[in-house]
Formats: structure tokens, sequence, C-alpha cells
């Protein structure tokens, strides 16, 4: 069976005349390769069980595209609150960074969903029905009898079916599992949104998984093209031992290296490439090649570790450094994103009170009074009834609040709006003032504040106005 | 040279080379695709007699038949109503309730918690409605159509009427809502 030769000048995927090279990687058994399962397997259940595992009322993780809130692990987020999305993004971000600076594409190989979907289930899926890396390739390049179209139509069926599957899981994030499963009951017009969602999802997961495979962690994803800038010679990576693998030779060969040139580290690899030609771009890191090569070192007795975790320095024989000025600098970035998000996230409070001067004019002027009218909005983000308890301070004597009686209740998450005025008397009005609303929020028994300011107009003038008023008063009744 | 070979061109600019590899044909595949779009898009936008609404168009059709559904269902609902039937709903609990509810978030800043527009002695901007004095018209269909359109814009002798003071409710209150309303001023009248 002829497998092409990687080479460090074109991408082995991709044939000289454009055309897609489809990599047959061979069956590997080893310690990473069984951590990777195991971490795929847990991955795979969380992301379906976590539209499924309430807390606090609501899925542990539900964007809610309907009632545009977000659940996310017991806290509920409003559209408003969308700001901190920034510093999740930013502190998720440099988290990343910081990783590959030190583990390099650890990410890529363990933990992306591209990965654990295309490994963990069509990748297995494809095993199950045709065969090994040998029988593949004979398959593919067998003539198109009976049997080879069953097993296509097998295969790609099972295919089509497991991305309509992690479509719907994809979609349970965005849509309520109760609601889903109605719209799963009904017929596809009577919700052509959601259904065409789903069916776009379909096609591009069953074309990514079922023939793009590798091309997308090669070409197309961002992260895999930034990764040369995050990374130094210091990253522990997966390498070959050039000093102790070269000259490659026969086992019994007493003049050679440890490489006995059996290409297993190739035939294994998902993304084609030969890992002995040193670091490339196409690597993710999965750590295949590393349990392939230390399975033929136990073979020949010697000692495993021909390809392994290390970064360039330690294979090149030098000082193996893991803190150095990237990764501080990594570090400072993620903590100051997560920890201003944290920040952040401990003053958020599941309510919210907003007042706001009503449109018109800024105040009103009365024979008697000075009049403010605002608008208070009183949100809460609760599952259940929520009380808030109204008073407001930094009123002068003699001023009249209407609009406010005490305490009231606001149905679970939605908001009430309350117009409030404030009546000062001319006589006790002594300029503009500022007006704090305090509310006592039940339960959780917290208080949220908020102020506006009184407006009005100056008092000197108004109480100038009022002597000529009186003086008026006085010449009239005199006459 | 040999077919497909990697072609690693002549020039070089600071001793840097580059090879002339053919592009993945899926990549190559979505110039093609692109290609075809344009043409699709540019007939089908630009050229034919097809006419496809653009976000404002169907934004003000969208508004349009939010109004004309508001038009029939206020239509609706007067056919319902007259001043008999606003005057039974002023002795309904049920309809008073869901009217005080909304005077009491809309319409007590300018006409008083208790219908006299005033707060604690002073004047507030709307006229006092349990005085007996209808300025627009006090039978209850009336007052109905005062509060879903608004003070009327010209006087009976028809020159402008000076004092537009109240808003037209229609945009933020349903007929429905208004009726309530009325139905919760009636009751308040004084006998």
């Amino acid at each position: 069976m002829i497998t092409k030769q990687p080479n460090l000048d074109s991408v082995t995927s991709i044939n000289e005349d454009g055309s897609h090279y489809i990599i047959h990687p061979a069956d590997v058994q080893g310690i990473f390769t069984f951590w990777r399962r195991v971490i795929g397997v847990l991955l795979i259940a969380v992301y379906v069980a976590l539209p499924w595992i309430p807390i606090n009322g609501a899925p542990a993780v539900f964007f809610d595209l309907v009632h545009r809130k977000f659940h996310f692990f017991g806290l509920t987020f409003l559209t408003e609150d969308l700001w901190l999305g920034f510093f999740l993004f930013s502190g998720l971000g440099f988290g990343l960074f910081y990783a590959t600076a030190l583990f390099g594409r650890i990410w890529c190989g363990a933990a992306c969903p591209y990965t654990v979907f295309l490994e963990h289930v069509f990748r297995r899926i494809e095993r199950v029905i045709d065969g090994d890396c040998n029988a593949r390739r004979r398959l593919e390049q067998a003539p198109w009898t009976g049997g080879k179209i069953v097993r296509r139509i097998v295969k790609h069926g099972i295919y089509l079916l497991a991305a309509t599957a992690i479509a719907h899981v994809f979609v349970s994030y965005f849509v309520s599992l109760p609601r889903l499963y109605g719209y799963m009951r009904q017929s596809p017009l009577d919700h052509v949104g959601a259904f065409g969602v789903m069916l776009f999802l379909t096609g591009a997961l069953y074309f990514c998984f079922s023939w793009f495979r590798e091309q997308f962690c090669i070409i197309l994803c961002p992260y895999g093209r930034i990764q040369s800038a995050l990374t130094d010679d210091d990253t522990v990576i997966i390498g070959y031992d050039e000093a102790r693998g070269e000259p490659r030779g026969k086992a019994n060969d007493e003049n050679s290296g440890d490489c006995i040139n059996c290409l297993r580290c190739v035939q294994v690899c998902p993304t084609g490439i030969d890992i002995r030609n040193g670091l490339q771009m196409e690597c993710i890191g999965c750590a295949a090649c590393m349990d392939a090569c230390n399975k033929i070192m136990d073979k020949v007795k010697r000692p495993r570790g021909l390809i392994r975790y290390d970064s360039l320095n330690g294979l090149a024989g030098g000082k193996r450094r893991f803190l150095r000025p990237r990764i501080y600098l990594y570090t400072g970035l993620m903590i100051l994103g997560v920890g201003v998000m944290a920040l952040f996230l401990s003053r958020l409070k599941p309510a919210k009170v907003e007042i706001n001067r009503m449109p018109g004019r800024p105040y009103y002027l009365t024979d008697t009074a000075i009049r403010n009218q605002f608008r208070v909005v009183f949100t809460t983000k609760k599952s259940e009834e929520t009380e808030f308890n109204v008073t407001v301070k930094g009123l002068p004597d003699q001023a009249t609040v209407a609009g406010l009686e005490g305490s009231f209740t606001v149905p679970p998450q939605s908001e009430i709006e309350k117009i409030i005025f404030i009546q000062v008397p001319r006589k006790g009005y002594q300029g503009q003032f500022t007006i704090d609303l305090e509310s006592l929020v039940e339960p959780g028994d917290f208080t949220l504040r908020d102020d506006i300011e009184f407006l009005g107009p100056s008092p000197y003038i108004l109480n100038a106005e009022e002597e000529q008023k009186e003086a008026a008063k006085k010449e009239s009744s005199h006459e | 040279m040999k077919k497909n070979e990697i072609v690693l061109r002549d020039h070089s600019y600071d001793g840097i080379q580059e090879y002339d590899q053919k592009l993945p044909n899926w990549w190559l595949f979505t110039f093609y695709i692109m290609i075809v779009w344009f043409v699709v898009f540019w007939v089908l936008y630009y050229q034919s007699p097809v006419k496809i609404a653009n976000d404002y168009e169907r934004l003000d059709k969208e508004i349009a038949e939010i109004n004309a559904k508001k038009e029939n269902e206020l239509k609706a609902i007067l056919a319902t109503l007259n001043d008999d039937s606003l005057l039974k709903m002023s002795r309904d609990p049920s309809h008073l309730a869901a009217g005080k509810a909304i005077f009491e978030t809309k319409c007590f800043v300018c006409h008083g918690i208790d219908l006299s527009a005033t707060l604690n002695g002073a004047k507030l901007p709307g006229l006092p409605l349990n005085d007996k004095e209808w300025k627009y018209g006090g039978k209850p269909m009336q007052i109905m159509e005062t509060i879903t359109h608004g003070p009327p814009k010209f006087k009976p002798d028809g020159t402008p009427n000076p004092q537009l003071g109240m808003i037209a409710w229609n945009n933020q209150l349903s007929p429905s809502q208004i009726a309530e309303v009325v139905a919760y001023i009636l009751s308040k009248q004084p006998r």
C-alpha cells in the first residue's frame, strides 16, 4: 500500500493538482490516546448535558433568544449586561494564549469541539464500518461495487444522523428543551427559522466531519494560524529528539540512532505530517505519534520518549525554561480579564432600578410649588416574585413624593414602570438638590441605590419674584 | 518539467523565494461559487423586474401592517362600544380595577391620583376630571375619542386649538385599555 511521503514544501492533504488527499490515520493505542478519549467523552457529555441541568430554575447554560435572557450557571444576564462578554472573552482569549505559550496546541488536540466530535464520534463510526486504515484505503481505491455502495450509504447515513444530533444539541443552547421538542414534532414549515438553522448546521457539520476534516484545522481555523506568534523555543510541544533519533537505521544497527524509520508516527498522524521534520503548523498536538513511537521503542527495547512533550530548547539539549517574560505577560493579561469579570460579576445584582427624568420640561413651576417628574423602571432577573421597598432620601422638608407607595412586587423576570413626581413648595425650596432612591430588594435582602438631580429655578430669582408679588399684593391692599 | 512537480519560482526578494503550488480545489470552488452568486444577485437585484424590498421598505411595510392592525382593532372595538356599554363597564369591578391600574401609572401624573389635577394643593398640568366640566365633550364616547387621539386640533369654529395639552394615547394603550380607563373615569364622576 503506497502512502504519500510528507514533506516540508507542500501540504500532504492537498495533492499537487489541488485535490484533497484523504488521510487515513492508522489505529493507535497508548496512555495519551486513552486520556484524550476520556477527555473527549467527558466533554461530549458536558456539551449535551448543560442545557438539561437546571440551576436556579433555568438550564445551566441557556441563551434564551426568544426572551433575550442569558442563563449562565445560575446567573441570569439581560442584553444590557452584554458588555461583560468583553471581559469573558478577553479572559478566555488570554487564557488560551497562556495555555498556548505553555503547551502549544494542546487545546486543539484534546479539547477543541471540532477535534472532539471528529476524533471520538465520526472517526469511530468510520473505523467500525470501514475497518482499519489499510481497509479504508483499499475501499477508497476499489471500484464501485454493490458492497462498497452499501457501506458508503450506511456510513454517510450514520454521519448524517450524528450531525443532526449535534445540530440539535447546538440549537438546544438557544431554544428551550420543551420548545425544541415541540418543534421536532411539528412540521418544519411551522418553524422555518429554527429548522433552517438546524438544517444548515447539519449540512456544515456533515461536510466538515465527513470530508473537510483536517483542512479546517490547517487552513481555516484562525487560532491555528496565530499559533506561531504565540509559541517560542520554550513552549512545550510535541517534538522529535533529533539528536537521539538520527541517523535513522535498522533496529540492530549499532551505529544508527534510535529511530528505526518505521513510519508509524507518519501513519497515525491525522493531519498527515512527519513529526520528524520538526514543529509544523499542521500539528494539532494530538499526541498520536507519541503513543505510536513509544510502542515501537518498547518493542525494540529502547527508552521511550523519542517523540515527546518537550520544548524546542529541551529537544536540542538546551535548558528548559518554564517561566519567561511571555508567560508573565499572558498571565497578567489573563488575570486582568478574569479579575475584572469576577469583580463585576460579584457586583452584579439580580435586580435593577433605573430613574430617569420624564421627557418634556426639566421642571414645572406652579403657583405654590416646583415639581419634577421621573420615570422609574424596576427590573428583576429573579425567577420568583421580587419585592421592592423604596424610600426616597435627600428631600428637603415639606417635599412630597407621589407615585411610589412603599413596597410593591414585580412578577418574576419582568419589569414594571412607575411614574413618580416630587414636589417642593416654593417656601421650602433652597435650590437644586440630589435625590437618593434607595430600594430594598427581597428576597436577597440587598439595597440598590440610584440618584438623580432635582432641578428647579435659581432660588434667588424665585425669592425675588415672591417678594415682588408680596409687595404688589401689599400695595394693592393699601389702595 | 515533470507534471505536478513542486515549482520554486525563480524570482527572489531579499533571498526569499516562493513556491508555485495549486490552491486547494475546495478553496478555488469558493471563488467560483462567489462568481455564480454575483451573477444571480446582480440579475435578481438590479436587472430583473422582481422587486426585492430593502430594509427600509420592509420596515415601513411592517409598521404599516402594525398600524393597519391597530386601526382594525380600534374599529372592531369601537363597533362594540357605545355610551351605554361604556357606562355598563364603569359598573364592572374587573374593568374598573384594570382601568385604575392604567390610570395610576400613566394618567395620574397630570390628572392627579384623585382626578382633581392637584397634588397637595398644587395645580398639575392636566384638567380636573371630577368636576363635571368637560372641555372636549363629556359623553363616554367623546372621552374615548379624546384619550385615543388627543384633544381636537381645531375648535368647532375652525380656528386652531391653542391648548394641545394631552398626547394621543393610541400609541401606548390599546383600544380596550383606553375603554377601561374611560370606565374608571366614569365611575369616579360625582353624582
